[in-house]
């Protein structure tokens, strides 16, 4: 068995985060409310306290405490709750890569998959959004309905796979 | 010493041992019978281009048919069997269909067996019997497959010499480089000719492109050249009905790369002459790699066959473990410097061919040879032959490459091609041959080994009007066996252009298709091979509904509960107390999977009433209505509820079989016709799961765990139950009072045990998918997937007077097409029986034999009263109503008579659902 283990994570507030006019008038106030810059596209920024993953040229993933970013967003966008059908699966240990190759699409092996990065991708069928976290660990966040199927496939797979 | 058996018997392996080699090493010449003739088949080649050693190995449902012998390495108890033959190998009663081999030729089937279509079912049964391969497993495998993804910058095929170095290139230059080899071990060629690169450069150059990060896959043939430089690789982690040391037998990977190079070298034809399919006749590479790799001679007395320089390396080889070379036959008329040294050696002789051979099922015996006029008979038991190369283009080919014609060589090399791909070594540059036209008898010159296709096949194909060299593929099934012409292809060109007096390349040539060897089926499925290819979507309460034990049924890739039954209660029995409890009390059932969109925005208005055929706008806050989506082309394809929650913020909701097709169709909207909009439209049908509570008391339920009054019909109100928030949206899908609450699906647990508390307490129940079916259809509401079927408009369904009269929506343009408006529409009505039960699916039919006019949609029991109703789909069925008709289901031998109605049987008025 290669060296990864996968956990489910508590569940957390979850939103998307969705801009659709002035861009930079609210890139600039979320920046002087929260202290750091909304996050470019497959990148993440924040903390554990509030982190945003941008996965869409207009949408984020909020993560965390999300109550200060309706007043950012005013008229400009939009928060929406989508944390109880998404469940976070942590995938831990070196062979995290290797393991989201398996019925993947994505190059999760890339160098330039780096901490910070995110990517929306498909495995074994099922859309699956993905956050690195450090060298050593990667988060999915996984449909809920899918979530029991998908862990099955990844043990199974983290067996199979050697070294 | 490795234990094998093959037919049975046991023998003894060396480590590192094919199936093929094995069995030469233990004196086996006859491994298999032909596919048509049931002549007598032995080893041909060392490689996975063999055409005649199809066996079967492994036992119960890893066994693997038609496994190339020379491509499975033997290890500790395996099992082996041949294929095609009855009662034993030796003994093959079939090979008596050799003897009719002149009425067998080319196009058999179809001049013999014309007629009607059942006569050829009688035929096919002994056809089937007589001819074939080995037999599919009737155990399902036990092993498991998976696939991946990969991704590189160089993907080298082959790791031959050209091929380790490219790889070792690409990687010294920093370059993220994948190497394949589909044999055990590297080297490929080296491993028959080592010379200045021997087995240390082998080991230190892989050592140096590991070392440098790239990644070696042994065991694993690229079977197919795809768009965009995307290669599939098969990778065999076991060994045909191996036991897989990590449960997976195989990995399917999926490639991208930068660039692909290929360095699959050639693969060597045999030559064309009588009883050239022999066991005892062997190409010459495989002899000598018999030799050199596996230390197994395969003959002690040995003529050798060719028209080239490369056979005389056999030759050498074969001197050097003591076998005698009897002779060398070298088509050529002029010496060639490589033939003059081997000349101080062995017996060669020019301008020479073989004519014919003898020998007995098992081996060789003689080779009938023509010396300039001279007929020679040389004993023999072995024939090596070299008719030259044929580069490895598939891969090229299937990329979409072109060819060049190489006359000295007489193959076709690569040229260009539109994807990133070149091809290095062997296959680039092939010895050149002295082309000569085969010169013995016709009919037992075999040119595709595995289909018995001879060249009398292709002289009579072409004498009968083939020209096209697909027709005479297709004709003669020559190239169409499990190694897909390998062998054959070439020599088949050869003599239709010999017939069309044209050269080789005008003669045209057969398409290369994936794989390039065979591949497992279960190979092609991957993980989704145990559950039939897709993972079950798990509702948020799904431990609930387990522990009740219910009938579970699936919708689409989801499992909901169909009934939950009683003491015994068979589906039907449970679906109707449950349904009967809605009618009279209570019922609560789980709708989760309804597609829900939140809507959100300045705009959110503007954009619901373009996806919308209904009016929104003018909804007030806490208030919803029903609404319907149509096509472009103004079908109807979707409907559901949509809700405002707050002054921008929607709830749109809609069936649960369309809800992947809606989430794109919304995402389409929104991106491509309305990127302007200030709106948010986010898919959150898995945020909430949803609850839903029907029947007569079904308020009361609610009130006394939200503790004020329910929201009126098509009202909505946000409260708590069990402390945890919901919102309760008031929609009725039964005819009864009814209530869907919607909770964040993480805290959905205590929300539904509250609320089942309550609905038993009022003498309620839960109810399934099967009684909401019942409800639903003496309600007369739709479904998507039966009254809304994609083929119905808003007035066909009788929805038309909901349309939103400004227009704007999309379908709206579509609706407009005069031939909506004309008669012979299939229009919605209901059926009630007066004799027999409605069959679901049944036709609809003024009398017995005569067209139908309609169909029924969905059927259920009245159930409160008794009978049968159904809901259906009527030619200009709005104007029949109370006409008297047939349904009919000739599939299941079933009829009724009807009455046309109205589709709806249960409180028209609506005073039920409106308290």
């Amino acid at each position: 068995m290669t060296d990864v283990t996968i956990t489910i994570l508590p569940a957390a507030p979850l939103h998307a985060l969705e801009i659709w006019s002035n861009p930079v008038a609210v890139a600039e106030r979320f920046k002087a409310a929260t202290g750091f810059a909304l996050p470019a596209m497959g990148r993440s920024r924040g903390s554990n306290t509030l982190r945003l993953i941008r996965y869409e040229p207009t949408v984020w993933l909020v993560e965390g405490d999300a109550s200060a970013l309706s007043n950012i967003l005013a008229n400009d966008g939009a928060l929406t709750a989508i944390g109880g059908g998404i469940v976070r699966v942590r995938l831990s240990g070196k062979g995290w890569r290797a393991l989201l190759m398996e019925g993947g699409v994505f190059d999760a092996e890339s160098p330039a998959f780096t901490p910070g990065s995110s990517a929306a991708t498909i495995i074994d069928h099922v859309a699956v959004r993905l956050h690195v976290v450090s060298d050593d660990a990667c988060d999915a966040y996984v449909p809920l309905s899918y979530s029991a199927g998908l862990m099955h496939f990844w043990e199974e797979a983290a067996r199979s796979l050697v070294g | 010493m490795i234990n094998f058996t093959f037919d049975g018997k046991t023998y003894q392996a060396e480590e590192g041992d094919t199936l093929a080699a094995a069995l030469l090493r233990n004196g086996i010449g006859l491994v298999g019978r032909s596919f048509k003739y049931h002549r007598p088949r032995g080893i041909m080649t060392a490689g996975v281009e063999e055409p005649n050693a199809l066996v079967t190995v492994g036992e119960g449902g890893r066994s693997e048919p038609n496994t190339r012998a020379t491509d499975v390495f033997v290890y500790e108890g395996l099992v082996a069997k041949s294929q095609n033959r009855w009662p034993n190998l030796a003994l093959d009663f079939g090979a008596v269909l050799g003897l009719a081999a002149p009425i067998l030729s080319a196009g058999f089937y179809y001049k013999t067996f014309f007629g009607s279509a059942k006569r050829w079912m009688f035929y096919e049964y002994f056809i089937r019997k007589a001819a074939g391969l080995g037999d599919a497993p009737t155990q399902a495998d036990p092993d498991r497959f998976s696939q991946r993804a990969a991704f590189c910058d160089v993907l080298v095929v082959g790791a031959g010499p050209a091929g380790l170095s490219a790889a070792l290139e690409a990687a010294e230059a920093g370059k993220r480089v994948i190497l394949v080899e589909q044999d055990a071990i590297l080297g490929a060629s080296l491993i028959r000719d080592p010379q200045t690169l021997n087995q240390a450069w082998i080991d230190a150059t892989a050592a140096r492109i590991t070392a440098l990060g790239a990644r070696i896959l042994m065991r694993t043939t690229a079977s197919g050249y795809w768009e965009h430089d995307l290669v599939t690789l098969t990778q065999r982690n076991a060994e045909p009905g191996q036991v897989p040391p990590t449960g997976i037998a195989q990995r399917l990977w999926h490639v991208r790369a930068g660039q692909v190079i290929l360095a699959t070298g050639s693969i060597e034809r045999p030559m064309t002459f009588a009883n050239n399919d022999r066991p005892g006749v062997m190409l010459s590479q495989a002899v000598r790699t018999y030799v050199r790799r596996f230390g197994v001679a395969p003959g002690k007395r040995v003529v050798i066959a060719t028209n080239n320089d490369d056979a005389y390396k056999t030759a050498h080889a074969l001197r050097e473990v003591g076998a005698e070379i009897v002779a060398i036959l070298d088509a050529r008329p002029e010496i060639s410097d490589v033939a003059r040294d081997a000349q101080l050696k062995f017996r060669v002789h020019t301008n020479s061919l073989p004519i014919s051979t003898k020998g007995a099922k098992h081996c060789l015996r003689s080779v009938e040879v023509d010396i300039w006029t001279e007929r020679v008979v040389y004993v023999a038991d072995l024939l090596a032959v070299s008719g030259g190369f044929t580069p490895v283009i598939h891969l090229h080919m299937q990329a979409g490459g072109t060819l060049d014609w190489n006359e000295a060589a007489q193959a076709f090399v690569p040229a260009k091609s539109r994807q990133n791909v070149t091809t290095i070594g062997g296959a680039t540059s092939p010895d050149p041959i002295f082309a000569v036209a085969p010169v013995s008898d016709p009919t037992k010159s075999f040119i595709d080994f595995q289909n018995d296709v001879t060249l009398a096949d292709v002289d009579l194909a072409w004498a009968e009007g083939y020209r096209s060299v697909e027709h005479l593929k297709r004709y003669t099934t020559l190239g169409m066996a499990t190694d897909q012409g390998k062998l054959s292809n070439m020599a088949a060109l050869g003599r239709l252009a010999e017939k069309q007096g044209v050269a080789i390349p005008e003669a045209g040539l057969t398409t290369f298709r994936p794989p390039y060897t065979p591949v497992t089926m279960g190979l092609l499925a991957g993980a989704g091979a145990k559950d039939g290819g897709a993972h079950v979507r798990r509702l948020a309460l799904y431990d609930l509904h387990a522990a009740k034990n219910p009938i579970w049924q699936p919708l689409g890739y989801w499992f909901r509960p169909r009934a939950y039954p009683i003491g015994g209660e068979t589906l039907a029995q449970a679906a109707l107390r449950e349904a009967n409890a809605v009618r009279s009390a209570v019922g609560m059932t789980d709708v989760s999977t309804l597609a829900k969109f939140e809507v959100s925005g300045p705009d959110a208005a503007a954009f619901l009433e373009i996806i919308c055929a209904t009016s929104v706008s003018k909804l007030a806050v806490g208030r919803g209505r029903y609404t319907f989506m149509l096509r472009e082309d103004g079908m109807v394809f979707d409907d559901g509820t949509v809700w405002r929650l707050a002054e921008n913020r929607y709830l749109l909701t809609s069936s649960t079989g369309g809800a992947d097709r809606m989430a794109t169709h919304i995402s389409y909207v929104r991106q491509y016709l309305c990127p302007h909009l200030r709106v948010s439209a986010v898919n959150v049908q898995e945020h909430y799961a949803g609850i839903a509570i029907a029947g007569p008391t079904a308020k009361a339920v609610l009130a006394s765990l939200i503790g004020e009054e329910p929201p009126r019909h098509m009202s909505t109100v946000a409260a708590k139950i069990a402390g945890v928030p919901v919102l309760v949206l008031a929609a009725s899908y039964s005819g009864d009072r009814a209530f869907e609450v919607y909770v964040e699906a993480t805290h959905a647990t205590p929300v539904w045990a509250a609320l089942e508390e309550a609905v038993t307490a009022k003498g309620g129940c839960l109810y399934g998918m099967e009684a909401m079916e019942f409800l639903r259809i003496e309600k007369g509401h739709l479904v998507v997937g039966g009254e809304i079927d994609g083929r119905m408009t808003p007035h066909d369904l009788a929805l038309d007077k909901m349309l939103n009269k400004a227009g704007g929506h999309i379908g709206a343009s579509g609706l407009s097409r005069p031939a909506f408006s004309e008669p012979g529409r299939p229009q919605l009505v209901g059926l009630e029986a007066i004799q027999g039960n409605i069959p679901e699916g049944s036709m609809l039919v003024t009398a017995e034999g005569e067209s139908p006019q309609g169909h029924v949609s969905a059927a259920a029991f009245r159930i409160v009263e008794s009978g049968s109703i159904a809901l259906g789909q009527l030619t200009d069925g709005f104007a029949r109503h109370g006409e008297e008709l047939i349904v009919t289901s000739p599939t299941r031998n079933q009829q009724a008579r009807v009455r046309v109605t109205a589709p709806h049987f249960y409180d028209t008025a609506g005073a039920r659902y409106r308290d």
